[in-house]
């Protein structure tokens, strides 16, 4: 299979804010148009669209992806939206890396957006509406009930605490402090703050979840020929990965993310990476929940199973540690607009690999970093590996 | 009763609701647009000189450059009429009452979906002009309705 070498070369992203005036399709232009002048492009310049977002009844607006298409430049292009549920962030840059990879096009842009304040009195609420009508919409159940349900699997599995987890809202909520667009920053949180938080699905409590938010990000691919003409710092998409595990979560090892284990593997072999763990420099494991940060470091073979709380208490995985993971300050720090989400991680390795992180920035000069998202009916893994 | 629930052949069906309730911000675009509406009884574009294209409703951006937009324009309350369909069954496809007649209304280069309200002496055709009869001021919430419907033109 031959495929072309794509690069990112210019990321935008609005700031994550709780509720914001802007619509959708305005929050969406913000962040395209903001891409486009990082790498000073036009319109005139895209091929091709893509867009991820995630379930239509956040933004209340079904068929979300048409009613974004304005804001996100699809105006008389080829444009599709991509989407995985919580995965659709890393997706969607998988989704356009295959327009560019495959031939087709050779400039794409790419955006997420979320607005989930639009939902009413909560974005919780909408979930209701995923779940099999006969078997458990009846029971009322919400994402809180699923992560607390695997977060007590994995902590019984592996001997795991809630202090230990709890390490890893604190570290992401403080590197957050640093990222101009976060949410939820605080550079004195302690681990007593999240374990004294209000319980809301034990053993989850308030601060062991990222925030519901609102906010765009956008990226733009070139291909080589083209990308080596914008910028003499692209970036590489190296490899790309996503795998489904079943639906129905009676049916799956809930301790153990197999299918995230899938999508790194699928990235890994085509970027040509045989031990992960040395090879990657930066980590953006998708931390909708602290223990999901944990979780998805095992699923992507960079900790052994049930070892990924030690590293962080460590230190390991502190920004300026061994392997900084979520130096950004990950959906619990800078917010969860889901979609956008995902692609912010992608964007936060873009800056990181390009050393423009500001505050943020991971010494070392980093050369290669892993995005990940997780999300569909909690059993889809979208793994990108990015390098310079 | 729904053409669904009338359909004596149907399966057995387990039924349920889904509580779904929105709270939309209006957008930048949409404060402004809205308050004119209700306001000022004035109907607002914004224009893009790169691509001279004037966007009714009035948009922040433009969808072909995506250019920030801050030319406002009124664009009066009399608009042509594009096209137009009579309604004579609701959604679920229960008879209306009294029939309602929609009307793609054109300003600038886009235009206003609205209710069209004609005495019996008028015959609604494309290209007739239309004009937005608000309600009175106290009644008004920022909303489309703002706008009761739009009346025919007779020159």
């Amino acid at each position: 299979m031959s495929m072309r070498k794509v690069a990112v070369v210019g990321a935008g992203m609005t700031k994550f804010v709780r509720r914001a005036l802007e619509t959708g399709k305005e929050l969406s232009w913000q962040a395209s148009s903001m891409a486009l002048q990082s790498c000073e492009m036009t319109m005139d310049d895209v091929e091709a669209v893509c867009l991820g977002t995630a379930p239509d009844a956040f933004d209340g607006v079904h068929m979300n992806g048409e009613y974004l298409s304005d804001g996100a430049g699809a105006w008389r292009k080829p444009y599709m939206r991509s989407y995985v549920g919580g995965g659709t962030g890393v997706f969607v840059p998988i989704q356009g890396w295959y327009h560019v990879a495959s031939g087709l096009f050779d400039v794409v842009l790419v955006v997420a957006e979320e607005k989930m304040s639009s939902y009413y009195p909560h974005a919780q609420g909408a979930f209701l509406t995923i779940f099999d009508h006969t078997t458990e919409r009846a029971l009322k159940p919400n994402l809180l009930w699923i992560f607390a349900l695997e977060m007590n699997r994995y902590m019984q599995t592996y001997g795991i605490s809630k202090e230990d987890i709890a390490q890893v809202a604190v570290k992401n909520k403080r590197n957050a402090a640093d990222h101009p667009s976060a949410l939820l920053g605080d550079p004195n949180i302690t681990v007593e703050d999240v374990l004294n938080s209000e319980v809301l699905a034990w053993p989850v409590n308030r601060l062991d979840v990222s925030p519901v938010s609102d906010g765009a990000v956008a990226i733009v691919l070139a291909a080589e020929h083209v990308a080596k003409r914008i910028t003499d710092k692209p970036v590489w998409i190296e490899g790309v990965g996503w795998n489904l595990d079943t639906a129905y979560w009676t049916n799956r090892d809930l301790a153990y993310p197999r299918y995230v284990e899938y999508a790194a593997r699928m990235a890994y072999d085509m970027a040509g990476i045989k031990e992960p763990r040395k090879q990657i420099n930066i980590v953006e494991p998708y931390d909708p929940f602290d223990y999901k940060e944990l979780h998805h470091m095992e699923g992507l073979l960079l900790a052994d199973r049930g070892e990924a709380p030690q590293m962080v208490a460590d230190g390991v995985t502190q920004r300026d540690g061994d392997m900084p993971v979520c130096p950004s300050g990950g959906l619990l720090g800078v917010g969860n607009p889901i979609a956008a989400a995902g692609l912010m991680k992608i964007a936060e390795l873009f800056w990181q690999l390009r050393g423009e992180a500001g505050n943020r920035q991971v010494p070392g000069q980093p050369t290669r970093g892993l995005a990940q998202a997780w999300g569909d009916l909690m059993q889809v893994g979208t793994v990108v590996i990015m390098g310079r | 009763m729904t053409y669904l629930e009338r359909e004596p052949a149907a399966p057995k069906a387990w039924q349920d609701e889904m509580q779904v309730t929105n709270r939309y911000t209006y957008g930048v675009a949409g404060e402004r647009f809205f308050r004119a509406i209700k306001d000022e009884s004035k109907i607002l574009g914004t224009r893009c000189n790169n691509c001279e294209h004037t966007y009714v409703p009035a948009s922040l951006f433009c969808e072909r450059c995506l250019d920030h937009l801050d030319e406002w324009i009124d664009v009066g309350t009399t608009g042509e009429i594009v096209t137009f369909t009579h309604l004579y069954v609701d959604y679920d496809g229960s008879p209306l009452l009294e029939p309602e007649t929609i009307a793609f209304i054109k300003f600038g280069d886009g235009g206003i979906i609205h209710r069209i309200e004609s005495n019996e002496s008028q015959q609604i055709e494309i290209g007739m002009s239309a004009r937005a009869v608000f309600k009175s001021k106290t009644e008004r919430a920022g909303s489309i309705l703002d706008i009761l419907h739009f009346e025919l033109m007779t020159s």
